[in-house]
């Protein structure tokens, strides 16, 4: 539209026909195009398989929407009629918004315990004064991070039996052991748990480069007003920190819904399946496994809107209160 | 007089500061040690169980070192084929990986460094799009069934090969890299190529090497897509392996081949537990990356650092 504008303006002025101007613009775009033919060639790898392994899913999504048949491919499939079946049953069945509750609660109450953690580990790890020790405990704390989700849950399995580590520690409060493998009773610490062991010191390294950077003569300053080491942290550690700590509090915001589902994949059991379904995990068993493929397109689909919504939500609010922190 | 005393208070309170610093300090330094031994005791319970006589795990007496030591499940973890097999796998889908992966990203983000570059704009809204939408695991899972890639190492290789993420790291790494530096290769007639591949490329290596180690390991630990497109028992990697040995009934014997009915028969005896030859899998599993560990702490810290800049 504004383009059309300017371009009958010029007419209006110049006498230039619309026609040639776009034309030679056109052909200049071409020739500097192919002047730049090394720079294409550079983007042509990356490009193809963006296009291939992301695009052409987001094109699949349509078989949400319709009754897919491999045979017919997506095109040929029908549309469903009424078109938002597969979304209707979703809520109406008997999993639908167990599913949906369980994913919030995994996902919020995972985000209480793992966001602030590494927060406060690299504020304590600030305040650590000998310096090959504190760089100890940080390789130390770096360990749990490089574990695969198997080994993680392989391990809470043998901590969590009848004679593992956690029921010791039980047994010392004086409590009766229980398999905490089965049911879905310890699922919700574990998990958590298992979050906040992994990725403490990890998510600290970003912090720690933030109050690295703190310029030293505030605490000199600091230190002739005569402050303490709780109103240095509170005046000084905590605005340095501020600008991230809002940055990451949008990205795990928005994570929320697609916690580590691989993880709980791997801790379901038949004790425990229907009650620890969040869904990436429903999409899995029904999609992947039972092949109701349609279906849990639909359903993966209200998912990736959620986030979406969630990313931006977060963002907007960050943006309005202190704009230089949002993330876009 | 009145200065003698608010100096003698001054002095007072600095000394509380000073004890109560002090007992923080103190405090602070046990409190990492019982923090260090949370982060590393699962580790060395693990290996302590893996090396134990059936009688001392069943009573669950093992905690810090191994009792009654015994390293059958070594023994048969290393005698078998399945372990070296997954390991030859998992290698090849880790070093597939890296490799396309750090040559389309290093490519497509050197021509979006170009601000001549005519596709620039476009090129990017491509990029940025995947980062907010994508199909899913069920519609790219057709996709990839219907390419027949399915139990191949294009399947692991290929669908997240390029991360838009990683390409707006990488350009905003290549900024850093002086315009002169171009310009005079330029004017000496050098060509696109020539500049990328002639003089960003070894000025990249910092990035390079954090980029690759970070996606060998991602890679490695990884078991989803695996789940979805490797059904061939024989292709699948390490972590798969693991977890069929780890959470399926009979997965263990099934898994080791030949030597299952070695596990069956020391089971039933009392002489071997399956916890032995499990455990020796997760500790055989572990192993590679805690081999790395060193370099990959040596460059992580930048790798954050250089994500920092985009953020």
């Amino acid at each position: 539209m504004r383009a059309d504008k300017t371009v009958s303006k010029n007419t209006k002025e110049n006498g230039y026909t619309t026609k040639r101007s776009t034309g030679e613009s056109l052909v200049h775009f071409i020739k500097k195009l192919a002047g730049q033919w090394q720079l294409l060639i550079l983007c042509i790898p990356a490009l193809t398989l963006l296009i291939i392994f992301k695009y052409m899913p987001i094109y699949g999504i349509l078989i949400a929407f319709k009754n897919y048949k491999a045979s017919r491919g997506i095109w040929g499939s029908e549309w469903l009629d009424p078109i938002f079946q597969n979304f209707t049953r979703f809520f109406s069945g008997p999993d639908g918004w167990n599913v949906v509750w369980n994913t919030v609660k995994v996902g919020v109450v995972s985000l209480i315990f793992t966001y602030p953690a590494p927060i406060i580990f690299a504020l304590l790890l600030n305040e650590l004064r000998i310096r090959w020790y504190k760089r100890t405990v940080q390789t130390i704390s770096y360990i749990p991070y490089f574990i695969s989700a198997v080994v993680v849950v392989g391990m809470l399995a043998e901590f969590g039996s009848m004679n593992g580590l956690f029921n010791q520690l039980r047994g010392l409060v004086g409590l009766d052991p229980v398999n905490m493998n089965y049911g879905a009773a310890y699922f919700m610490g574990m998990y958590v748990g298992s979050a906040v062991w992994q990725g403490m010191g990890y998510g600290s390294i970003i912090y720690l480069s933030a109050l690295s950077n703190v310029d030293t003569s505030l605490y000199d300053v600091a230190n002739i007003d005569g402050a303490n080491r709780w109103q240095k942290v509170k005046h000084i550690c905590l605005p340095a920190i501020l600008p991230t700590t809002m940055v990451l509090l949008i990205l795990n915001t928005g994570n929320i819904l697609s916690q580590d589902f691989t993880k709980i994949l791997l801790m379901q059991n038949d004790s425990n399946r229907s009650a620890l379904n969040v869904i990436n995990t429903y999409v899995y068993y029904f999609g992947i496994e039972q092949g109701q493929f349609s279906y849990t397109t639909a359903v993966n689909l209200m998912v990736s809107v959620a986030s979406f919504i969630l990313v931006f939500g977060t963002n907007t609010i960050v943006r309005k209160i202190s704009p230089e922190n949002s993330l876009f | 007089m009145a200065m003698a005393t608010a100096k003698k208070e001054k002095v007072n309170t600095k000394n509380k500061i000073y004890i109560g610093s002090r007992a923080f300090d103190v405090a602070l330094i046990i409190f990492m040690v019982a923090l260090s031994i949370v982060f590393i005791y699962p580790f060395i319970n693990i290996i302590a169980i893996s090396l134990s006589s059936n009688s001392m795990i069943g009573s669950g007496a093992v905690t810090w070192y191994p009792k009654e030591i015994t390293t059958k499940g070594y023994e048969i973890v290393f005698g078998t084929s399945t372990l070296y097999r997954a390991y030859a796998h998992t290698l090849l889908y880790c070093v597939g990986f890296t490799l396309v992966n750090l040559s389309c990203t290093s490519m497509i983000a050197y021509s979006l460094t170009q601000s001549e570059f005519v596709l620039r704009k476009p090129v990017t809204i491509i990029l940025l799009v995947t980062m907010f939408f994508s199909g899913g695991t069920v519609p790219t899972y057709l996709l990839v069934r219907s390419l027949g890639l399915l139990d191949t190492i294009w399947a692991m290789i290929l669908p997240n090969a390029v991360a838009a993420y990683n390409v707006f790291v990488y350009r905003a790494f290549y900024k850093g890299i002086s315009i002169e530096l171009r310009e005079a290769a330029r004017i000496d007639g050098a060509g696109e190529f020539r500049i990328l591949f002639g003089i960003y490329y070894p000025l990249c290596k910092p990035l390079f090497a954090t980029f690759g180690l970070f996606s060998m390991v991602g890679m490695w630990n990884s078991f989803y897509d695996a789940l979805l497109y490797i059904k061939d028992f024989n292709k699948q990697p390490i972590q798969l392996i693991l977890r069929q040995m780890l959470f399926k009934v009979g997965g263990l014997s099934s898994a080791m081949g030949a030597a299952g009915n070695e596990i069956g028969s020391g089971v039933q005896s009392g002489a071997l537990n399956p916890k032995n030859v499990q455990y020796a899998t997760i500790v055989a599993t572990i192993a590679p990356i805690m081999i790395i560990y060193p370099f990959l702490q040596k460059y992580f810290t930048q790798g954050m650092q250089v994500g920092a800049v985009k953020g």
